[in-house]
């Protein structure tokens, strides 16, 4: 009896648990006109803002100067690039001045901190930025030269504070976990993060994030000490009312690769998990006005945690209810969370085939039995990432992991950050 | 506050810059974002909705005759009220359970009140609240695919006021429970918000009908290809492939339940899910539909017989909607009923398939949406088609004048005869003689505790409320020769009973069940209700030998 009631209880956390996770994730598709309005609004021609672009770069001289001028064939006739280079990194600092001298809106700032991250080379530049808006970039992005137009009249005519673009990782085809990676961004990008700017509140992505710069000096820039910086900026802003609006276009998009190598992988995401649980406890999400926005960010915050936990009871579950005594009705109960995990497949796979026409690639039957034969082990990565992040946190472990990617884009395999957009 | 692209204010997103286009339309007056908040098609649905329950639920314990099938609906209803299990004998896979687990819920409430209304007269009364819902949906539906008001409302009224719906919507039938369901599957297919999870609920509401009578299962692609015109191009494969995932896995719940009571596969001592389908699709052929000898025939005959406008109207409305389906916008639009309606037709129409007498019900609502969207074509075509801008008033007033008289023959044919129809039902007693059985043998049996009565299961709850021990003391005439666990207790034969009620029912299918025909032979009637081919007789099996073991 007492078995029952526990594996009915279970059962229904999770399935309510998946309900509302895959309730969010199809956010953008609800109906048609939701997912027009994902959209950018085409842009008037009229451009009033001027942007300073941030480029932290750190060991990238490989993919830097390509980056750079492709930022600089942007049609909008009114920004600067400010690539941020460590005092003890000459070979980007290079790169960055060669690239300065050829361009005068190219300015390089040097970051002297001694042990260096992501948020204090930027809190390092802030000081330097001209322009109405800040935009952050990483340094291997391939930005769309329409994407700061696009920009300029999203801020205009929706009166917002920050406005992010979709960010999508393209190299689904590189392995199992590269096909599930991009999906996730996919789906996060395209969907879920228009679903956090609706409700108020939203955890920020780590590029292609544009933030008015009086806003963001009034919030005392990114906190230094935070692995999801962005993350963590996001919710700051968001939690003092400032206006959030996100835009997906599949042409606009920011286009980035997966990490390549397992490892790296599972290291960048013990990052972010860490910096989701460092994000909640440090209880700014608290100052959100609504009851339900608190419980949002409660749970997304949890949620790679959530996510490592139901992977592991979801299975043993329906084990359970197949394999030991229980009435029928407590058995049919134990199988609601796998229904709705079966849905989330279903929905990935169709997900899949329109991420596939939206970029124009090939997506071919293995790739679609790969998603759904690694969905499992996927989720064992995560699950591993989860446990690794609360280990390390409790150790006190919060520095950053650097990790390293080979680019389908790059000749010479340097070890570069790979910073991954909440 | 925070917003998603564009500046909106509030939590929701309207359609904005980019609507999405909509769904094919002409000139037709285009129904409410919200019937809630439209007082006039509140106001009609509200009128034609208490005149059919009035119609269809005056007397409705008294016509029409008490059937086998609603006593064996209600009996497996009582047995999961009772805790039972899902019957009163052994759960044998024949149908899905899920039509009489809500016949259970329906019937909680009037059954906990008050046990001894748990019959099949009293209980025809909660059918009301099914075919109310049912109407509803129909004059949603209608609104839905487009139709005018009066063509909606014309349809409800053909779904509730025929005569052949009335009578078969007020029984206790799975059919009218699953058809419930499909029209809140086609409502929410057609969901004018092109919802992601309207059209998921679709799916669910489909299932939900298919675990109620499985012979919905044809209709499925009538809703598929409705949910098809009504979903957007941009977001049609995650609805469509939502809908039918969640149908998928919610009709895979049968087998699961089979699986987790280990009964899905046939094996030595239980009943399994496989032999129970195998039954049904190897059920004896009762001919061809349009063999005037054949069984079928009788079927169709018998519907006929109550009704001609719906059956036969409804078709030719199918016929003239599919046939202008290039130049007519309600043609495109009724495509998913319309399919309905040629799938319906064509199964019936197998040489040798089983018709059973309740087939029609699946098909009813979508007769009557087919049938008010052809008057409606039709109309339009009188009324509207080739109108020049300045049209001579003589020739409008022609229009106007063919339209009044097509109306009125349409009136002077249809009403006369459903006035006859319904009059039938609203007054005639067809159970005068059900009703006095009961009666005997509640008062005129010494001890029915220890008395074993072969009946049909239209009184079989009768008499378990009369004292008769369920299952074994008042027992389901088919069980004495087809269930082990009965035949088991009457080593003897027609020795070990005491009683059979001869109904008609009875009578029919003795000649297939050799101890029912032995109990008949070897009996004398002590009393007959009723005359002719309805009479039912009680009859007391040879008094010097029966009574073995008990």
């Amino acid at each position: 009896m007492l078995t029952s009631v526990f594996i009915a209880a279970v059962s229904l956390c999770l399935f309510w648990m998946a309900a509302f996770t895959l309730w969010w994730q199809m956010h953008a598709w609800r109906t048609p006109e939701v997912l027009a309005s994902t959209r950018f609004g085409r842009p008037d021609g009229a451009e009033h803002l001027s942007f300073s672009l941030l480029l932290p770069a750190r060991h990238e001289q490989a993919v830097l100067d390509h980056t750079i001028q492709r930022l600089l064939e942007s049609t909008h006739t009114d920004f600067e690039i400010i690539v941020i280079v460590g005092h003890d990194d000459p070979e980007t600092t290079a790169v960055a001045e060669e690239a300065a001298g050829r361009d005068p809106r190219v300015r390089v700032v040097v970051d002297t901190h001694e042990k260096k991250n992501k948020p204090k080379a930027m809190n390092t530049a802030l000081p330097h930025c001209r322009g109405d808006v800040v935009g952050v970039f990483d340094a291997e992005d391939q930005v769309h030269p329409e994407l700061l137009a696009h920009v300029d009249h999203a801020f205009r005519t929706t009166g917002a504070d920050v406005v992010q673009g979709g960010v999508q990782l393209i190299n689904f085809h590189s392995s199992w976990y590269s096909l599930r990676n991009c999906l996730e961004y996919f789906f996060w990008f395209r969907s879920r993060l228009h679903l956090h700017a609706q409700k108020g509140f939203i955890p920020l992505g780590g590029n292609t994030v544009f933030v008015r710069t009086d806003v963001l000096r009034e919030a005392d820039g990114w906190d230094p000490d935070c692995l999801a910086e962005d993350c963590d900026l996001g919710v700051r802003l968001s939690s003092v009312g400032k206006k959030v609006v996100v835009a997906y276009d599949s042409d606009m998009v920011t286009r980035e690769e997966t990490p390549g190598s397992l490892m790296s992988l599972l290291k960048q995401r013990t990052r972010w998990n860490q910096g989701f649980l460092q994000v909640y406890r440090k209880k700014d999400w608290r100052q959100l006005p609504g009851f339900g926005q608190r419980l949002l960010a409660r749970y997304t915050l949890m949620t790679p945690f959530l996510q490592a936990f139901s992977g592991v009871i979801i299975p043993l579950n329906a084990a359970v209810a197949l394999f030991l005594d229980v009435p029928v009705g407590i058995a049919f109960l134990t199988f609601l969370p796998l229904v709705t995990a079966a849905v989330t497949f279903v929905f990935e796979v169709v997900g899949l085939h329109d991420f596939g026409r939206q970029y124009g690639l090939r997506v071919r039957l293995v790739h679609y039995v790969k998603l759904i034969v690694g969905g499992p082990f996927y989720q064992v990565l995560l699950a591993g990432a989860a446990i690794r992040a609360v280990w390390r946190e409790q150790r006190g472990r919060n520095d950053w992991e650097l990790t390293s990617h080979v680019g389908a884009h790059l000749t010479a395999a340097e070890p570069i950050r790979e910073d991954v957009p909440a | 506050m925070t917003s998603t692209l564009p500046a909106v204010t509030g939590a929701t997103v309207p359609a904005q810059r980019r609507p999405a286009p909509t769904s094919p339309s002409s000139g037709r007056t285009e129904p409410p974002a919200r019937l809630r908040s439209s007082r006039p098609d509140l106001l009609l649905c509200g009128v034609l909705l208490a005149a059919i329950l009035v119609v269809q639920g005056w007397n409705i314990a008294a016509y029409p005759t008490l059937s086998d099938d609603e006593g064996t609906y209600l009996a497996q209803a009582w047995a999961v009220q009772e805790g039972r299990g899902l019957a009163h004998y052994t759960y044998w896979y024949d149908h899905p359970p899920l039509g009489w687990i809500q016949i259970a819920l329906l019937t909680w409430i009037p059954s906990a009140l008050s046990p001894d209304s748990m019959t099949v007269g009293a209980m025809r009364i909660t059918m009301l609240v099914i075919s109310g819902i049912s109407a509803v949906l129909v004059y949603v539906l209608g609104r839905r695919l487009s139709l005018p008001r009066w063509a909606a409302g014309l349809g409800m009224a053909l779904f509730g006021l025929s005569p052949l719906a009335v009578v078969l919507s007020r029984e206790i039938f799975l059919d009218n429970i699953a058809v419930m369901w499909l029209l809140l599957a086609f409502c929410l297919a057609a969901s004018p918000s092109r919802h992601l999870w309207h059209h998921f609920g679709a799916g669910l509401a489909a299932a939900a009908g298919v675990l109620t009578k499985e012979t919905m299962l044809v209709v499925l692609p009538a809703l598929f290809v409705t949910m098809w015109r009504h979903s957007h191009r941009d977001t049609r494969k995650f609805a469509l492939t939502g809908a039918v995932t969640a149908c998928a896995l919610i009709g895979l719940s049968y087998p699961l339940f089979a699986l987790l009571k280990g009964e899905l596969f046939p094996g030595s001592g239980h009943v399994s899910l496989l032999e129970g389908v195998n039954y049904q699709m190897s059920r004896p052929g009762s001919g061809f539909v349009l063999d005037p000898d054949s069984g079928s025939h009788g079927v169709l005959h018998s519907w006929l017989y109550y009704d001609r406008v719906l059956p036969l109207g409804g078709l030719a409305g199918a016929l003239l909607l599919i046939l202008t389906w290039r130049w007519s916008v309600t043609a495109r639009a009724f495509a998913g009923p319309a399919l309905a309606v040629a799938v319906l037709a064509a199964v019936a129409m197998r040489p040798d398939g089983y018709l059973p007498a309740m087939y029609v019900i699946g098909a009813l609502p979508f007769l009557a949406l087919v049938l008010a969207g052809g008057t409606a074509s039709v109309a339009h075509a009188v009324l509207r088609r080739w109108r020049a801008e300045g049209e001579k008033r003589a020739v409008s007033a022609a229009r106007y004048a063919l339209a009044a008289v097509l109306a009125l023959a349409a009136g002077a044919y249809v009403v006369p005869h459903w006035y006859d129809g319904n009059r039938t039902a609203l007054t005639a007693d067809a159970n005068k003689p059900y009703r006095q059985a009961s009666h005997w043998l509640a008062g005129r049996v010494d001890d029915p505790g220890h008395t074993r009565v072969l009946v049909d299961d239209a009184l079989w709850l009768d008499l378990v409320h009369a004292g008769y021990r369920p299952g074994l003391g008042a027992i389901w005439f088919y069980k004495a020769d087809l269930d082990p666990a009965v035949t088991r207790t009457m080593p003897h034969g027609w020795r070990d009973l005491d009683y059979v009620v001869a109904s008609p029912t009875v009578r029919r299918d003795a000649k297939d069940l050799p101890n029912v025909r032995a109990a008949i032979e070897h009996s004398t009637p002590v009393a007959t209700f009723g005359t002719g081919d309805d009479r039912i007789e009680i009859r007391r099996i040879g008094a010097a030998t029966a009574g073995g073991a008990r």
